[in-house]
């Protein structure tokens, strides 16, 4: 109850900041919206050679990347630690996050939100209705509940992940470029991994598991049976991974050295 | 009752040293050279409630390094560390609530954001409610005279501006206890006395417990009974600051001016009385002794040599830890 109301706080003041810059925000939204339109090409010219890329038509890969950019939207908004080791270890301002009464995790997702990026949802709900309706497709109510509980499962698979590779920080202080590097592999979650190697597909399954934050939870809305398995483990795994992220932070901390001078 | 207990506290940090060329940098990546430096070594320390002391001690005996274990930053490498009955690291969230920190270093205060917004999200984390917010930081405020700062950006103020708002800040959820590093660097001497008054008066008010490193030992004159003096992260002197004065360096220094040029074969000679000339008419005698030596060698010089002036004069506090610093702490 007090982490909702420290939320709401935080957020408030997010706005109040934002609102004071409105065209930076514009632009940024301007800008994802430009960068999207450029994934959805590729995808028209790709489609433009084949009919169908291992099975899967256009208009449900379409869907795919739609389903994608929830999930990811979410990621966007609220964990934005791709610079916690520049920025809260180097330069030492974990010393004021851990002097609060908050979780320190919790403070840095929320001093780090950046809630424009939330726009991806309402583009993917577009991108995936535009899909849905050529590709004829009928949902049911629940189906509202499992949309949500795999949005969220495939956020915290996300977060996971990159919250694990944050706490690298607390161990090494070399840089390392693993960062964007993640973020790339994350896009070959969009892609049905059956046009991978094995390899890659265990990999995108079990290791660094970004199939579960497009292709395997799209899978259940296209009604493709045989992938509801995989699914279905959308918000396991979302669990799984956070969990181990928030252990992997713990730990973390408790490593902390400061700022050297 | 004692607010804060250490026991053999420690904390070492591994510094990795790079071995040079390449096949220094492969050999690297395998077996990392490094050495251990004990920032804090093994410091024992008890502090009671309403106590003010000041911890000193020379850039990097390591104050920073205890403050920062004694609030939960850091996690000690042995030893054991009791503060309000908790332990700082284990119960971090819960222990916090009951103290208050300013880093004069490094700012405390959201960055981008307006003061008041800053104080504003600081009582919802601290969970104060509104009744004790106005009560008792209208006092704060006002006595801190930063009113007009309030809907300024942190980034947009000067030093002295910004370290009486990271003070009022700190003291949001009007903790009992109160760690202040170095909360005077680089701040005028008008600010400095305001930020001096204001602590006194909380810890009269509240009986506020602070525990306070500075390198101005004016800072201490000022507060502190209390001193505790750290070297290469051991504690050798914790005790009355004037004990500290009077145990470092016996005796006073006396300085004359005469009248005329004075030859040092005109002077008195007397045992452990040192002089220094400071000019040609200006004598210093340092007197390793009490004050009837002292009257004395007085009484002794102003019949041999007219005399325009005569001036004794205490050893300052930073005298003396200017001289333990150099020559160590033979007394401890
Ligand atoms: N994060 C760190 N990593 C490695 N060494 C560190 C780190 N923090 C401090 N040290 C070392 O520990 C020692 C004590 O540092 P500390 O900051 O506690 O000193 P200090 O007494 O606060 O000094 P100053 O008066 O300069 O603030 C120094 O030798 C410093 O180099
Ligand atoms: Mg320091």
């Amino acid at each position: 109850m007090f982490y909702v109301s420290m939320f709401f706080q935080y957020a408030s003041q997010y706005l109040k900041t934002r609102l004071t810059y409105r065209i930076d925000t514009v632009i940024e939204i301007l800008s994802d919206l430009l960068f999207q339109a450029v994934n959805l090409i590729f995808i028209l010219i790709v489609f433009d050679h084949t009919a169908s890329l291992g099975g899967w038509n256009r208009e449900e890969i379409i869907f795919i990347y739609g389903f994608f950019l929830v999930p990811y939207a979410l990621f966007s908004s609220f964990f934005n630690i791709w610079d916690f080791n520049e920025r809260y270890i180097v330069r030492g301002e974990m010393d004021r996050v851990l002097t609060r009464p908050v979780h320190s995790l919790f403070q840095i997702i929320m001093e780090r939100m950046e809630l424009e990026s939330l726009f991806g949802v309402i583009t993917g709900l577009v991108i995936m209705g535009y899909a849905a309706t050529e590709l004829g497709l009928t949902f049911a109510w629940y189906d509202v509940l499992i949309f949500i509980s795999m949005v969220l499962g495939g956020a915290f698979i996300y977060a996971g992940i990159f919250i694990s590779i944050a706490t690298i920080g607390f161990w090494s202080d070399s840089r390392t470029d693993i960062m964007p590097m993640m973020y790339n592999i994350g896009n070959y979650g969009r892609y049905p991994v059956n046009i991978y190697h094995k390899v890659i597909r265990f990999v995108l399954t079990w290791i660094l598991p970004f199939a579960f934050v497009g292709v395997y939870p799209a899978a259940y809305f296209l009604n493709r049976e045989e992938w509801y398995g995989y699914a279905f483990l959308t918000p396991v795994m979302g669990i799984v991974f956070f969990s181990i992220s928030y252990l992997l932070w713990n730990a973390g901390v408790k490593r902390y050295r400061g700022a050297g001078n | 009752m004692n607010v804060i207990e250490v026991q053999n506290l420690r904390k070492e940090f591994k510094s990795y040293s790079s071995r040079s060329g390449l096949s220094g940098a492969f050999r690297d990546l395998f077996t990392r050279n490094y050495k251990t430096l004990a920032a804090v070594d093994d410091i024992s320390l008890n502090i009671k409630q309403g106590e003010m002391v000041g911890y000193i001690g020379e850039n990097g005996a390591g104050k920073s390094t205890t403050i920062k274990m004694l609030t939960g930053i850091l996690t000690p490498t042995s030893g054991s560390i009791v503060v309000n009955g908790m332990n700082p690291h284990k119960q971090r969230e819960e222990f916090v609530r009951t103290i208050g920190v300013v880093f004069g270093q490094r700012s405390q205060l959201w960055w981008d954001i307006a003061v008041q917004e800053s104080f504003r999200l600081l009582k919802k984390v601290y969970r104060v409610s509104d009744e004790d917010y106005n009560r008792h930081m209208g006092h704060v405020i006002e006595t801190l005279e930063i009113g007009p700062l309030l809907d300024k950006p942190v980034r947009k103020l000067s030093l002295g501006q910004r370290m009486r708002c990271e003070l009022a800040a700190a003291l949001i959820h009007n903790p009992p206890l109160l760690f202040l590093d170095e909360p005077t660097i680089g701040l005028d001497v008008l600010v400095k006395l305001k930020i001096r008054k204001f602590l006194k008066e909380i810890n009269e008010q509240y009986k506020t417990t602070i525990l306070l490193t500075t390198h101005d030992l004016t800072d201490i004159e000022a507060l502190c009974e209390r001193v505790v003096l750290l070297d290469e992260g051991k504690i050798i002197y914790d005790g009355k600051l004037n004990q500290l004065q009077s145990q470092a360096v016996e005796g006073k220094q006396v300085e004359f001016e005469f009248l005329t040029e004075i030859a040092k074969n005109n002077l008195v000679f007397l045992p452990n009385v040192q002089w220094e000339q400071k000019d040609a008419t200006t004598w210093l005698a340092h007197v390793n002794g009490d004050e009837r030596l002292v009257s004395q060698l007085i009484s002794l010089v102003v019949q041999k040599n007219p005399i325009k002036n005569v001036r004794i004069n205490e050893v300052s506090t930073e005298e003396i830890v200017r001289k333990i610093y150099e020559e160590g702490m033979a007394l401890a």
